[in-house]
């Protein structure tokens, strides 16, 4: 097997097919679908013993007042349905109401306290008291609650029983989704996966933090390997233009960006810079040819990719056998990065070097 | 070579054994001991050139590897084994010690009700979770109300209940400025009770001054104590007789009076009990007969038969603690397991018989050293701080989204992704070989990538093996012979370079490499992310183990078959 040396000619034509699938991928970046996990919401996962129309489904549902997504697929264990519901207005509404309730409630207990041991307290913890119980009420109602605030006498009543309507406006929304469900289904398991608010606020917080991190650890490791500027930067164009191509695959293919896809993103920052390591090692700390170099630091940098992609290619079809979304999510991307990162590293970054190189020999 | 005879091998062979000792008589930690030893024998390995020491520290870590799984087996999520889990999400990150304190209350929340399969496992910092190898609605439940349930605080005076957890307000609880503290006591905590509460504790403390207020959560209200000679004896006091302090623990334990018939905790000491004819017995067929786990045999057997549901415990939650007043009486100030937790005294100013809303905890400290004064009146202050919150976890929670799955899916996707790990690593050994058309290079290659794999998933497998673990591991085998294609590539080009350069600049690329691809993964394995946490674990483990153990032992392998090919090779040319 005998790779031709593509190095040979004028090499530097190599860095338009990676350019373009940039700015296709930047094309599709932004349809990139967010998933139940930065998205917040509810994904119900059922197993069947048959086939079900997903449409049909969708439209029954949507005549009980539910606005939801229905997939159907055949897996290798039987059938299989994802309903996803996106958040409900009423759950967001009972998030901001319970911060509220929370940071009124030291001071309103202090007060009653006072106002418990002197009556000259009295209109000041009344004051706080309708404060309170106006937050109370609203999510009372919410929960379909049959009380009012101001028949609760103590507000140690109140906090438990507004703790109470929290959570049934929580289990009430997922029930919303499950009845009519149970209802015109008839599947063998369920799991229900919601995503509140403020657990989605957390994903996306911790997710970015988790990236910035990674970008910077790696990217200054880069530098401080190399100490060299346009190679370093070479290679951190390399694995960010991968980056952007695996992103733009999940726009084209509709992959959802979900925790595991987001960990298999991070894992192509390591992939990536992996074969755009070999290459500038190769290139700067070897004697002979720089063409030839880089051809062959390209068979092996293509050997090791060939085996990420056969063993996330094994994963894909696992994935597509028993539609686990985690097998999905992380080997779609990978596979897309492996694919991008061939062109990314032997035509972006590879040129670079190799302009780079040349041109420091002719000095 | 006798090999077998060299030092160095020799010790590399006592570091096996024990690392093997390890993990047989400590299986809780086999996980971590295997890390430990793979960055061991990896050191080992890069630090020592001899090529039979390299093969030897990756033929060691196989070994244990296998024997691990073997001894141990292996643990499956809840998405390969079945089950429920209910992730219990922290509303602020939390450090370690927080971290493990809030694991240790939620294991006996659900533990005290005798459900110990559960799973308990803190992830990151802010995530704890819980999971059921059950999928019965009725259970997960019953786990989730244990979860979001506070526990009941009661005081009881004189065998009477003087206050309930219900009548304080919990808000009102807050540590005592340091102005208004007597000038005797260290620390102290403050609280408001409502007018039932003020009117119950009057009536129960009146005219008890320096009687003690027995604090307890979650009391048993059904049960029986049940020690063993020994155990009492080692816990008493050395100025006290049984006697003593068998009756101060029922002054502790008395509770019986119309709101409460027959709750009082009977102690009887095993030694006094005659087995043939046992003159006591259980009062319903679900009193509890509390007993250290570490009791003989025939004791339990003897109660079980007469009736009592039997609850064991560790010896050390069990022991009674006891302190003698200045008036020298002796009181039972903290028996854990029942949840007596602490056993202040009442003060002159609180047993008059009027109504009073505010109360005061206080306390002494039992060192004069003015640093760890400090540190020990906080911790009474916060311990009494938590039993009158209902011994509340120490951060907000709120239960995550549960996910439930049947065991019978769990297999089969355990199934077919053992089949998928196979596949890859055929359809992966076949390229290599396709690729290189050179056995003696590639055999190697298989052998040592189904080495990576056995200590992955022997690793992996002493923690918990889930979806995005699993995925890692599928990851692993492509990236695992990247080092070796590195290696391979660079020993078979035609160049000027010797051997040894060559292996050198293999070494560096992959050192390079790893690197990177660790420090890649690096935050993600801190994020605190459960879902991912696996992945990122499984991502990182593999490449560590090929840098520290499989390049190594390959380099070692592959200099000895296809180096001299290669320099042959070059020589012809």
């Amino acid at each position: 097997m005998e790779l031709p040396n593509i190095f040979r000619g004028n090499y530097k034509l190599l860095a338009i097919p990676p350019l373009l699938l940039v700015l296709v991928a930047l094309y599709f970046i932004p349809q990139i679908e967010m998933g139940v996990d930065f998205r917040g919401g509810t994904l119900i996962s059922l197993t069947l013993d048959h086939a079900i129309d997903s449409n049909e489904l969708q439209t029954q549902l949507e005549s009980e007042g539910l606005g939801v997504e229905v997939r159907v697929f055949e897996t290798a264990v039987g059938y299989k349905a994802e309903i996803e519901s996106p958040q409900s207005e009423k759950l967001l509404r009972a998030e901001e109401l319970k911060d509220e309730f929370e940071s009124l409630l030291p001071e309103a207990s202090n007060l009653e306290i006072l106002a418990e041991m002197n009556s000259s307290y009295e209109a000041e913890y009344q004051e706080k008291r309708n404060e309170i119980n106006a937050v109370a009420n609203e999510m009372f109602e919410l929960a379909g609650a049959n009380t009012r605030a101001e028949l609760i006498e103590s507000i140690t009543d109140l906090e438990r029983t507004f703790s109470e309507s929290y959570k049934k406006v929580y289990s009430d929304y997922q029930t919303a989704i499950t009845g009519p469900i149970d209802k015109y289904v008839d599947y063998t398991s369920i799991s229900v996966q919601t995503v509140s608010p403020m657990l989605s606020t957390h994903f996306i917080e911790t997710a970015v933090n988790v990236a910035m991190w990674s970008a910077i650890l790696s990217a200054v490791f880069v530098f401080l390997f190399f100490r060299v500027i346009v190679p370093s930067i070479a290679v951190i164009l390399g694995a960010a233009c991968d980056i952007i191509i695996a992103l733009g695959a999940m726009g084209l293919f509709g992959i959802p960006l979900t925790l595991p896809a987001f960990a298999a993103l991070l894992m192509l920052v390591g992939y990536s810079l992996d074969t755009d390591i070999l290459l500038t090692m190769r290139m700067l700390k070897r004697r002979g040819d720089p063409r030839d170099k880089a051809h062959d630091a390209m068979k092996t940098g293509l050997t090791m990719s060939l085996t990420g992609i056969i063993a996330f290619a094994t994963l894909f079809v696992l994935a597509s056998v028993t539609h686990i979304p985690t097998y999905y999510e992380i080997s779609a991307v990978a596979l897309s990065g492996l694919v991008g990162d061939m062109f990314a590293t032997w035509g972006l970054n590879a040129v670079m070097l190799l302009w780079y190189v040349e041109r420091k020999g002719e000095q | 070579m006798e090999f077998y005879r060299d030092r160095k091998f020799i010790f590399m062979a006592f570091l096996f054994l024990l690392f093997l000792a390890g993990i047989v008589f400590v299986p809780a930690q086999s996980g971590m001991l295997l890390i430990v030893a793979l960055f061991v024998f990896g050191s080992l390995c890069l630090l020592w050139k001899e090529r039979h020491l390299k093969l030897g520290g990756l033929g060691f870590l196989v070994i244990l590897a296998i024997i691990n799984i073997g001894v141990n087996g292996m643990h499956f999520g809840i998405d390969f084994s079945g089950g429920t889990r209910i992730p219990v999400v922290l509303e602020q990150s939390v450090d370690t010690n927080t971290m493990n304190e809030l694991v240790q209350a939620i294991k006996k929340r659900v533990s005290v009700l005798g459900l110990t399969e559960v799973k308990v496992r803190s992830i990151g910092n802010s995530q704890v979770n819980v999971e059921i190898p059950s999928g019965d609605e009725e259970r997960i439940s019953f786990i989730e109300d244990v979860l979001s349930h506070q526990g009941v605080y009661m005081a009881i005076v004189d065998g009477k209940v003087a206050l309930t957890g219900e009548h304080i307000f919990s808000t009102s609880i807050r540590p005592t400025p340091a102005g208004q503290l007597s000038p005797d006591a260290a620390w102290g905590v403050s609280f408001a009770v409502d007018r039932e509460g003020a009117e119950q504790f009057a009536a129960a403390a009146k005219d008890k001054t320096d009687y003690p207020v027995y604090m307890f959560l979650d009391r048993p209200m059904n049960a029986d104590l049940f020690y063993t000679g020994d155990q009492l004896l080692d816990s008493m006091l050395n100025d006290s007789s049984k006697r003593e302090s068998l009756n101060s623990l029922r002054d502790a334990l008395e509770l019986d009076n119309e709101d409460y018939p027959n709750a009082t905790i009977n102690v009887y000491v095993l030694d006094d009990l005659d087995l043939t004819n046992l003159s006591i017995g259980p009062r319903t067929n679900k009193t509890l007969a509390i007993i250290s786990e570490n009791a003989p045999e025939e004791y339990k057997t003897a109660l079980a038969n007469a009736g009592y549901v039997l609850e064991e415990m560790p010896e050390a939650e069990m022991a009674p603690e006891f302190t003698r007043t200045i008036t020298g009486v002796l009181v039972a100030n903290k028996i854990e397991g029942i949840g007596l937790l602490s056993s202040p005294r009442l003060s002159a100013g609180v047993t008059t018989g009027t109504p009073s809303y505010n109360y005061a905890i206080s306390g002494g400290v039992s060192t004069s050293d003015p640093t760890e004064a400090r540190k020990e009146a906080i911790e009474k202050q916060k311990s009494i701080e938590s039993i009158l919150k209902g011994g509340s976890l120490p951060v907000q929670i709120s239960l995550g989204s549960r996910t439930t799955l049947p065991a019978s899916l769990g297999e089969e996707f355990l199934h077919l992704s053992l089949i998928g790990i196979i596949a890859a690593l055929v359809i992966i050994s076949l390229f290599i070989g396709i690729r290189y058309m050179n056995i003696k290079a590639t055999l190697p290659i298989v052998l040592i990538s189904m080495a990576e794999l056995v200590i992955l998933l022997s690793i992996l497998g002493s923690f918990t093996i889930d979806l995005a673990a699993m995925a890692g591991i599928i990851a692993a085998i492509g990236v695992g012979v990247d080092a070796q294609i590195v290696i391979t590539d660079e020993i078979l080009k035609r160049d000027k370079y010797l051997l040894q350069e060559k292996i050198e600049h293999a070494f560096s690329i992959i050192k390079t490499n790893v690197t990177v691809a660790t420090l890649s993964m690096l935050p993600l394995l801190f994020s605190g992310l459960v879902e991912v946490i696996g992945f990122a674990i499984s991502t990182i483990l593999g490449s560590m183990l090929g840098y520290l153990l499989s390049r190594p032992a390959y380099a070692a392998i592959v200099e000895k078959i296809i180096g001299k090919e290669g320099g042959e090779e070059h020589g012809t040319s």
